[in-house]
C-alpha cells in the first residue's frame, strides 16, 4: 500500500520537460542527480502579452536512483487568465512525473565531460483549467519524451535539446501534440573559477522553439490553431555549494500564432531556486 | 591497576603505527562546478575516519586527510566518485602498512583494511633490508582503475620505517 501510494505521487507530480537544478532556467539540459541526491525547485514563471499576463509557480523533486537515472516529480500552480499558446518547454497546469536517463557520459579531462540524457515522463492534467480554447477541450493524460545532449566544463557549456509530448484523446478533444527544442550556451569568465566555498556564477544564452499542432474539438481538428514560436534571451545562475539561484528573461523571435485565438506573448521569464541535498553514505568496505 | 598501566603503555608504541591510510589525493575528472565539489565534499566526509576535505575545481584534485586509527578504504574513496557521475584517476597516497615479499618483490599490507599492493619504485629503488615484516610508512602513486577496482601496484616514492 505504501510502495503504491510513494508511486501514485512520482506518477501525480513531475516535468521531462522544465529544466533547472544548475543547469539553465529554460532550456532542455544533461545534469542529473548524483546517486542519493535529494533535489528541490521551485520558481516564478511569466508569460505576458496581448491578453494580460499569465504567473505560474512549479516546484520539482528529483531523487538519483543511481548516478545516471534520476526520478522526477513536479507540481504547478498558475494564476491569471491570460489565453496563450500551448507550451510544453514552459511550466504549465500540467502534473508530471517520470524519469531521466544519462545514457551518455565521457568524462575527457580535468572539469570537462560530454553527455547525453532522455527523459520520459506521463502528463495529468491538474485541478485547474486551463483560459482560452485550451480550456474548452476535455482534459486527459499525456507522454513527454526529451533528450539532450551537450558538454560542460569549467570555462562553457554548450546543450542541444528536443523534446515531443502526445496527449491522449478524452471525448473527441485533444490537446496538440508539441514539438520543442533548445540550444543554450553558457559561459563563466576565467576570473570567476573560483574555490567552490565562494558564489559560482555564469551567464547563460538560451534560445528555445516550439510547434503545436491543431487543437482537435468534439472530434473535428481545428484548422488553424497550430502555433510556432521562437524565443531568446539571457539567464544567470548563481551557486553556492548546494543552493542555486538563477532567473532569465526571454523575447520572441518569431511568433507564428492565430491571435484571433491565443494571445500574442511579449515575453517570458523565469526565476528559479534549486537546493541540492547531498548523500553523505558512503560504503561499507 | 599496575596491569592495566602496563598493558596502555606497551599498547602505545603501536597505536602511532597503526596499517591505515594517512593522506590520499585524488585526481577527479568531470567536476565543472561548484555543487560539484560540494557532492564529493559531502560524500567523502561521509567516510568514517576522514577528518578533512579538499577539493579544487581547478585542478580536479580532492586531498583527503585521515584520521589516525582509519579504516578507510581506497574502494570507498573511488565508490564516493563514481556515485556522482565523476571519474576518478591516479592518487597519490601516503599510507601505514606492513612491508611484505622480499626486497626484490615487495609489497604493502594495510591491515587496518584489505587493501594490499605490489610495491615497485618510481625512481632508484629503495633499501628495503632489514624492513620486511616491520610497519613503514610509504608515499607514493595508485594509477587509475577501471570503476569498482583497486589498484593492484603501488608506485612507491618513499618507503620509511614507521615512527
Amino acid at each position: 500500500m505504501k510502495g503504491l501510494l510513494l508511486f501514485t505521487c512520482f506518477v501525480a507530480l513531475t516535468s521531462a520537460a522544465w529544466a533547472a537544478d544548475h543547469g539553465p532556467v529554460f532550456g532542455y539540459a544533461t545534469p542529473v542527480n548524483s546517486q542519493y541526491e535529494w533535489s528541490f525547485d521551485t520558481g516564478i514563471f511569466g508569460r505576458a502579452g496581448s491578453h494580460c499576463a499569465q504567473f505560474s509557480t512549479g516546484s520539482q523533486l528529483g531523487y538519483g536512483l543511481t548516478p545516471h537515472l534520476t526520478l522526477n516529480a513536479f507540481l504547478p500552480g498558475t494564476f491569471g487568465s491570460a489565453s496563450f499558446p500551448e507550451t510544453r518547454i514552459y511550466p504549465s497546469g500540467e502534473w508530471t512525473a517520470g524519469a531521466s536517463w544519462r545514457f551518455l557520459h565521457s568524462v575527457t579531462s580535468v572539469g570537462r565531460r560530454t553527455e547525453a540524457t532522455g527523459s520520459l515522463a506521463m502528463v495529468l492534467p491538474g485541478p485547474q483549467k486551463e483560459a482560452g480554447v485550451l480550456g474548452q477541450l476535455a482534459r486527459a493524460p499525456g507522454l513527454a519524451g526529451t533528450l539532450a545532449t551537450g558538454f560542460a566544463s569549467r570555462g562553457s557549456y554548450l546543450w542541444l535539446g528536443g523534446g515531443y509530448t502526445r496527449f491522449a484523446q478524452s471525448g473527441g478533444d485533444q490537446r496538440p501534440d508539441t514539438l520543442s527544442w533548445s540550444t543554450v550556451y553558457g559561459y563563466r569568465p576565467a576570473r570567476l573559477r573560483r574555490g567552490y566555498d565562494q558564489w559560482d556564477y555564469r551567464g547563460l544564452i538560451e534560445f528555445t522553439g516550439e510547434h503545436t499542432g491543431n487543437v482537435r474539438l468534439r472530434n473535428t481538428v481545428q484548422a488553424g490553431t497550430g502555433t510556432t514560436t521562437l524565443w531568446l534571451g539571457p539567464s544567470v545562475l548563481a551557486i553556492f555549494k548546494n543552493i542555486a539561484i538563477e532567473g532569465g528573461v526571454q523575447g520572441p523571435i518569431y511568433r507564428g500564432v492565430p491571435q484571433s485565438i491565443d494571445g500574442r506573448e511579449a515575453v517570458r521569464f523565469a526565476i528559479n531556486f534549486s537546493y541540492l541535498k547531498y548523500s553523505a553514505h558512503a560504503n561499507a568496505h | 591497576m599496575k596491569k592495566i598501566v602496563l598493558l596502555t603503555l606497551l599498547m602505545l608504541p603501536a597505536l602511532g603505527a597503526l596499517a591505515e591510510y594517512r593522506k590520499v589525493s585524488l585526481t577527479v575528472f568531470g567536476m565543472d562546478c561548484a555543487p560539484c565539489a560540494h557532492a564529493i565534499h559531502v560524500s567523502m566526509k561521509g567516510i568514517r575516519g576522514v577528518d578533512k576535505v579538499d577539493v579544487d575545481l581547478n585542478t580536479g584534485l580532492v586531498v583527503i586527510q585521515l584520521t589516525q586509527g582509519n579504516k578507510a578504504t581506497m574502494q570507498q574513496f573511488n565508490a564516493a566518485v563514481e556515485k556522482n557521475g565523476f571519474t576518478h584517476k591516479d592518487a597519490k597516497v601516503v599510507a601505514v602498512g606492513k612491508l611484505g615479499g622480499t626486497p626484490a618483490a615487495p609489497y604493502l599490507e594495510i591491515s587496518g583494511t584489505a587493501d594490499h599492493y605490489a610495491l615497485s619504485p618510481s625512481g632508484q629503488p629503495a633499501d628495503l633490508t632489514g624492513l620486511s615484516g616491520k610497519t613503514v610508512t610509504v608515499s607514493g602513486a595508485l594509477p587509475q582503475v577501471a570503476k569498482g577496482k583497486v589498484p593492484e601496484r603501488l608506485t612507491y616514492d618513499s618507503i620509511v620505517e614507521a615512527q
